[in-house]
C-alpha cells in the first residue's frame, strides 16, 4: 500500500512539473492558464499526501478559482484571440531560459547542500494545527491587522482606478435616484 | 520527502462513520446515476405537463431515456478552429466533479472517503465547475458559446462567496469540517431549522453550480444554448448528465450538512439519507418550473449586497450561540 | 429487431426540431411548433441540438443560403423538410420521422458531407464585392493567396513585444510586415495550428460554424489581414463604454434563431457581450405583410417568446399552448386562460425584477422614434401591456390613445430602428428588448428615423 502511495505521490509531482512546463510550451492563453491550474491541483493533492489536508484542499479551491478569473483577464487584456491565433507564451527566450536554469540549479544545490536536521520526536496528531501555530502563533495580531488593511487597499485601488465616480452616477448634487449606470445593478441602488 | 500515509482521521471521537473499501465507490456512482435518472424523468414529466402535451405517451417520464438514445445516435461535432482538448475536458469534467463530490458524503454510517476536511473538499469541487463551464464555452470557438461561458463566471462571482459562507455555518456549529461529524452534531435539532438563511443560500448555490433553473442564463435560450450551443451527440449527453449529477450531489450534501444526516424514525440511516436527498432533489428540479432566469448582471449585486451580508450575519449568530453553549 | 434499431426508434420519438420561419409564414411556423410538441418532440435552440430542420415557407435566395449553412452545421442524423401548406404540417413531420429512422441513408449522408475546409474554400471563391453572403460572411478573405502551409504562427517570435502593456488598438495588423517574421527559426516542425490538429476534418463530423452568425467578419477592417486561421480574423481592440480597451467581435444575430423576428439579420459589434454597434438587414428585401392574420395568436406568440427569453419555460409553454388554441379552428374559450396567465406573470416578482428598467422609453422617445404607443415604459411594462391586450381580446388595442397613432394597427418597425434600440445593451437585454416590442413584422427603411440615430 505504501508503495502505491509512493508511486501516486511521485506521479503527481511529475504531473505538477510537466503541467508547469506546459504553461510555456503551449501556444494559447487558455491552455497556459489551465495548464497552470492543473499544476496547482497536482501540488494540492501532493499536500494531501503530506497530511496537510486543509492546506491541500484550500490550494485546489483557491487556485482553480483564481485561474478561472485569470483566464478572463488574460483573454480580455492581451488583445489577441488566442483560441484562433497561436501565440508564444515566452518573452525574451534566451535570457528567460538562462535565468530559469540558474534558479533551478541554485535551489537544487541548496536542497543538496543544506544540512537537514534529523526528526526529533513524532509528528503531532493534527499537523495542520501545528503548522498554523508555527506560522501564525506569535504573529496573529499582525495578521489580524494586515487583513483589513489589505482589503481597504484593494477597495481603494478599485475606487481610484474606476473611470466613473459617484458624481457620474448620482449627478452633481448626488441626488439622482436611481443612479445613472450603463448597466443597472440588481438591488436598485 | 515526508512519508506519505493514508488519510488521517483526526479528532474522530464521537462519530460512528465507517470508511468502506474503495470498491464500494461503484455503488456510490450507481446511486448517483439512479438519482440523475430520477431527476431527469421528473423534469421530463414536469415539462410535458407544462406544455400540455403527452410527452410521447409516457407523460414525459421516458424522456431522459429517449434523449439519451437520441444523443447516443447523434454524431459528435467539431467546429472550425475549436480547442477540442479544453472543450472536451470542460464538458466531461462536470460528471467527474459530481462523482468526486459524493465520495465525501456519508450514506448513513458508510463513507467512501472520510476526509477530515470534507466540507472544504466539496467546496473545492464546486469551484472546479467555474473552470469547466468556462472551458466548455471557450472550446468550440463560437461567440454564443463563449458568452455563455463568461456568463457563468459572472454568476459564479455572485453565488460562490455566499455559498462558502453558508457552508461555514454548519462547520462552526459542529466544530468540525468532517461531513460525518457535522451530521452527528445535529442530534435533535437539524441545522436547517436554526440556520435557515445558510440553508437557503446553500440550496441557491447548488442550483447555481449545476447551471440549473434560474441560474441557467449561461445556457440561455437567448444565446442559442450558450456554453452548450455547439455540443452534439455523446458530448452533449455527458454535459447534461453532469449537470443533473451536480444537482444530485448538491442535494445529497445538503442532507449531512443541514438535514440531520441519516437521523429519522423507523428506517435505517442509509434509507433516510436517500429519502431526504430525493426530496431535496425533487424540490430543486421543480424550482426550474417556477422561477425565471436571474440575469447575471442583476444577480451579481444581489449576491454581494444581500446574500453575503445575510449569510455573514447567520454565521455570526451561529458563532455567538456556539460560544454561549461552551 | 436489433439494439441499434431500438435506439433509432427511441431517438426518433424524441427528435429535436429547428424551425426556420420565412417572413410571411408565421402561421405555418406556429402550426409546426404545435405539431412538434404534440408528438413529444422538442424545439431546438441551435443547429447542434437539432435532428430535423423544418423550413416554413419559400425562402428567398439569401435566407435559402443561410438555411443551407445551418444544414451544414447539423450533426446528423439529420433530416430537412419544407412546409409550404398549413395542411401539410403533420404529413411532413411524419415523413421526417420515417426518414430519421433510415439509418443507411444517414450513413451515406455522413460519408458524403463536405468537410469544413472544403466549405471554407468554396466560399472564398464567391463574389466578395457585395458583402451579401447571406448566411456566411467570409467575403473579403483571400483564401487563395493565403499560404497557411508556409507561415508559422506558432513560432512567431513575440519575444521582444510586451503584450501586457501593448496597445493592440493602435496596432496596424494590416501593415504588419509578415515578411520580416522569423518563420524558420527552429520552429519549422511546429504544427501550424498549435494543437488544433486533433480536429478531424475528414469524416464529416464537423458542424461548420458559420451560419448561426457566430463568426461574422467585417471586411472593411480585416480585409487586408492574413493572420486569420481558417479564415477567421482576429478580433480588433476598441474602447468599451467604461473606457477600457476590449476586443471587438463581429457577430451576426439571425436569421435562423429561435424567438427572433423572421428574416432579420443584425450585424453586431460586440465587446464582451455588449452590442456597441448594430446594423440591421432584412434578408431578401421587404417582407410580405400577412393580411392581419390572427392578431391575438400573434400577441400570444410574442408573449411566449419574451417569456422564453426571460428564462421562464413554463409560462412560455402556457402562452404557446394558448396561441395554438386560438389558432385552432373552432372557438375555444381562451379568455379565462389568458387572464390566468396574466395573473401568473404579474405575480412573479423575479420576472419583474429581471425585466424592470430594460430599455425604458419615454412617451417622447416613442413619438420621436415613431414606435407604436404601447412601446412606452420598460420591457416589463411592455410585457404586461401585451398581456393586457391579449386578455382583453382587443385586436387593435390602441387603448386610450386616439391621437392618431396609426402605428398601432401597423405593427411593424423599421429594422434600422431596431438596431438603434439595441445598441449599448448586452446580448440578453438586446434579445429581451426586441421580443418586448410586440412586432408583427419588420420593414426596411432608413430615411424615416434618420434623425433619431444621433
Amino acid at each position: 500500500m505504501t508503495v502505491l502511495l509512493d508511486i501516486a505521490f511521485w506521479a503527481l509531482g511529475l504531473v505538477a512539473v510537466l503541467a508547469g512546463a506546459a504553461v510555456f510550451y503551449v501556444d494559447s492563453m487558455a491552455r497556459a492558464t489551465y495548464a497552470l491550474a492543473l499544476s496547482f491541483i497536482a501540488v494540492g493533492l501532493q499536500v494531501l499526501f503530506l497530511q496537510q489536508n486543509y492546506v491541500g484542499v484550500v490550494t485546489i479551491l483557491m487556485m482553480v478559482m483564481e485561474m478561472a478569473i485569470m483566464a478572463v483577464y488574460m483573454v480580455m487584456f492581451m488583445g489577441m484571440n488566442p483560441a484562433l491565433m497561436p501565440m508564444s507564451m515566452v518573452h525574451d527566450h534566451r535570457a528567460a531560459l538562462g535565468v530559469a536554469a540558474a534558479t533551478f540549479l541554485g535551489l537544487a544545490a541548496g536542497i543538496l547542500v543544506v544540512d537537514w536536521p534529523e526528526r526529533r520526536g513524532s509528528p503531532p496528531p493534527d499537523v495542520t494545527v501545528a503548522l498554523g501555530e508555527a506560522l501564525m502563533g506569535e504573529k496573529m495580531l499582525v495578521m489580524a491587522v494586515i487583513s483589513p488593511v489589505m482589503v481597504a487597499t484593494i477597495v481603494a485601488g478599485v475606487v481610484l482606478a474606476a473611470h466613473r465616480t459617484r458624481y457620474d452616477r448620482f449627478g452633481d448634487n448626488l441626488k439622482r435616484r436611481p443612479a445613472d449606470d450603463p448597466q443597472a445593478g440588481g438591488v436598485g441602488r | 520527502m515526508a512519508e506519505p500515509m493514508p488519510m488521517p482521521r483526526s479528532g474522530a471521537t464521537d462519530s460512528t462513520i465507517v470508511t468502506v473499501a474503495p470498491g464500494w465507490a461503484v455503488v456510490a456512482v450507481a446511486i448517483l446515476g439512479a438519482l440523475v435518472v430520477a431527476a431527469a424523468a421528473l423534469d421530463g414529466a414536469l415539462s410535458a405537463r407544462a406544455s400540455g402535451e403527452g410527452g410521447g405517451g409516457s407523460g414525459g417520464v421516458a424522456r431522459p431515456f429517449g434523449e439519451a438514445a437520441r444523443l447516443m445516435r447523434q454524431r459528435r461535432r467539431t467546429t472550425v478552429e475549436a480547442d477540442s482538448l479544453l472543450w472536451r475536458a470542460g464538458g466531461g469534467g462536470l460528471l467527474i466533479t459530481a462523482v468526486l463530490m459524493v465520495t465525501v458524503i456519508p450514506l448513513g454510517e458508510w463513507t467512501v472517503f472520510d476526509l477530515d476536511v470534507g466540507v472544504m473538499w466539496f467546496n473545492a469541487m464546486d469551484v472546479l465547475v467555474w473552470a469547466l463551464v468556462w472551458l466548455t464555452g471557450w472550446g468550440p470557438n463560437s461567440a454564443h458559446s463563449l458568452v455563455g461561458g463568461y456568463r457563468f463566471l459572472a454568476h459564479g462571482l455572485g453565488y460562490e462567496l455566499p455559498l462558502m459562507f453558508a457552508l461555514v455555518a454548519p462547520a462552526i456549529a459542529a466544530e468540525s469540517l468532517n461531513v460525518g461529524e457535522v451530521a452527528a452534531a445535529q442530534e435533535g435539532l437539524w441545522f436547517a431549522v436554526w440556520m435557515p438563511v445558510a440553508f437557503l443560500v446553500y440550496l441557491l448555490g447548488v442550483v447555481a453550480f449545476s447551471v440549473w433553473g434560474p441560474f441557467s442564463p449561461a445556457l440561455g435560450t437567448d444565446i442559442a444554448g450558450g456554453a452548450r450551443a455547439e455540443l452534439a451527440g455523446v458530448d452533449r449527453l455527458v454535459f447534461e448528465t453532469g449537470r443533473y449529477a451536480l444537482l444530485a450531489a448538491g442535494a445529497a450534501f445538503a442532507v449531512p450538512m443541514f438535514l440531520g444526516g441519516g437521523a429519522g424514525p423507523l428506517l435505517p440511516t442509509w434509507a433516510w439519507v436517500l429519502v431526504k436527498t430525493a426530496a431535496v432533489l425533487a424540490v430543486l428540479v421543480w424550482l426550474r418550473r417556477r422561477v425565471p432566469a436571474f440575469r447575471p448582471d442583476k444577480f451579481m449585486e444581489v449576491g454581494w449586497m444581500v446574500l453575503i451580508p445575510a449569510v455573514l450575519l447567520q454565521d455570526l449568530v451561529v458563532a455567538v450561540v456556539m460560544v454561549g453553549r461552551s | 429487431m436489433g439494439l441499434s434499431d431500438m435506439v433509432a426508434r427511441a431517438a426518433a420519438r424524441h427528435a429535436h426540431v429547428l424551425v426556420v420561419e420565412t417572413p410571411g409564414w408565421w402561421r405555418t411556423r406556429a402550426m409546426v411548433e404545435r405539431e412538434v410538441l404534440a408528438r413529444g418532440w422538442s424545439l431546438a435552440f441551435a443547429p447542434a441540438d437539432a435532428d430535423v430542420l423544418v423550413v416554413c415557407g419559400k425562402p428567398g435566395p439569401q435566407l435559402a443560403e443561410a438555411v443551407e449553412l445551418v444544414w451544414h452545421q447539423m450533426p446528423g442524423p439529420r433530416v430537412r423538410v419544407g412546409v409550404t401548406e398549413d395542411d401539410d404540417v403533420a404529413p411532413c413531420l411524419d415523413g421526417a420521422h420515417s426518414r430519421l429512422l433510415d439509418t443507411d441513408h444517414h450513413m451515406d449522408d455522413a460519408r458524403q458531407r463536405p468537410a469544413a475546409s472544403e466549405l471554407l474554400a468554396e466560399h472564398s471563391g464567391m463574389d466578395h464585392g457585395g458583402m451579401d453572403h447571406g448566411g456566411m460572411d467570409h467575403g473579403g478573405m483571400d483564401h487563395g493567396g493565403m499560404d497557411h502551409g508556409g507561415m508559422d504562427h506558432g513560432g512567431m517570435d513575440h519575444g521582444g513585444m510586451d503584450h501586457g502593456g501593448m496597445d493592440h488598438g493602435g496596432m496596424d495588423h494590416g501593415g504588419m510586415d509578415h515578411g520580416g517574421m522569423d518563420h524558420g527559426g527552429g520552429h519549422g516542425g511546429m504544427d501550424h495550428w498549435g494543437g488544433h490538429e486533433g480536429m478531424d476534418h475528414g469524416d464529416g463530423h464537423e458542424g461548420m460554424d458559420h451560419g448561426g452568425g457566430h463568426e461574422g467578419m467585417d471586411h472593411g477592417r480585416h480585409g487586408d489581414m492574413d493572420m486569420s486561421p481558417s479564415g477567421i480574423p482576429l478580433a480588433q481592440g476598441g474602447d468599451d463604454r467604461d473606457g477600457l480597451e476590449m476586443d471587438v467581435l463581429d457577430v451576426r444575430l439571425g436569421p435562423v434563431l429561435p424567438h427572433w423576428p423572421a428574416g432579420l439579420v443584425l450585424r453586431c459589434s460586440l465587446q464582451g457581450d455588449v452590442v456597441t454597434e448594430a446594423r440591421a438587414e432584412l434578408l431578401d428585401g421587404e417582407q410580405p405583410r400577412e393580411a392581419a392574420a390572427a392578431p391575438l395568436a400573434r400577441r400570444l406568440d410574442n408573449i411566449a417568446s419574451l417569456l422564453a427569453l426571460a428564462g421562464w419555460d413554463d409560462a412560455a409553454a402556457e402562452a404557446r399552448s394558448l396561441r395554438d388554441v386560438v389558432l385552432a379552428p373552432g372557438d375555444d374559450p381562451t379568455v379565462g386562460r389568458v387572464a390566468r396567465l396574466r395573473r401568473r406573470v404579474r405575480r412573479s416578482w423575479t420576472l419583474r425584477w429581471s425585466l424592470r428598467g430594460v430599455r425604458p422609453l419615454s412617451e417622447d422617445d416613442v413619438r420621436q422614434l415613431g414606435l407604436p404607443a404601447h412601446a412606452g415604459g420598460d420591457a416589463y411594462d411592455r410585457l404586461i401591456g401585451m398581456l393586457d391586450r391579449a386578455a382583453a381580446g382587443d385586436e387593435t388595442a390602441s387603448t386610450g390613445d386616439a391621437a392618431g397613432h396609426t402605428h398601432d394597427v401597423d405593427r411593424t418597425l423599421s429594422a434600422d430602428l431596431l438596431a438603434h434600440l439595441v445598441t449599448g445593451l448586452d446580448l440578453a437585454t438586446a434579445r429581451l428588448v426586441v421580443a418586448s416590442l410586440d412586432l408583427d413584422g419588420l420593414r426596411a427603411g432608413h430615411a424615416e428615423h434618420e434623425m433619431s440615430h444621433g
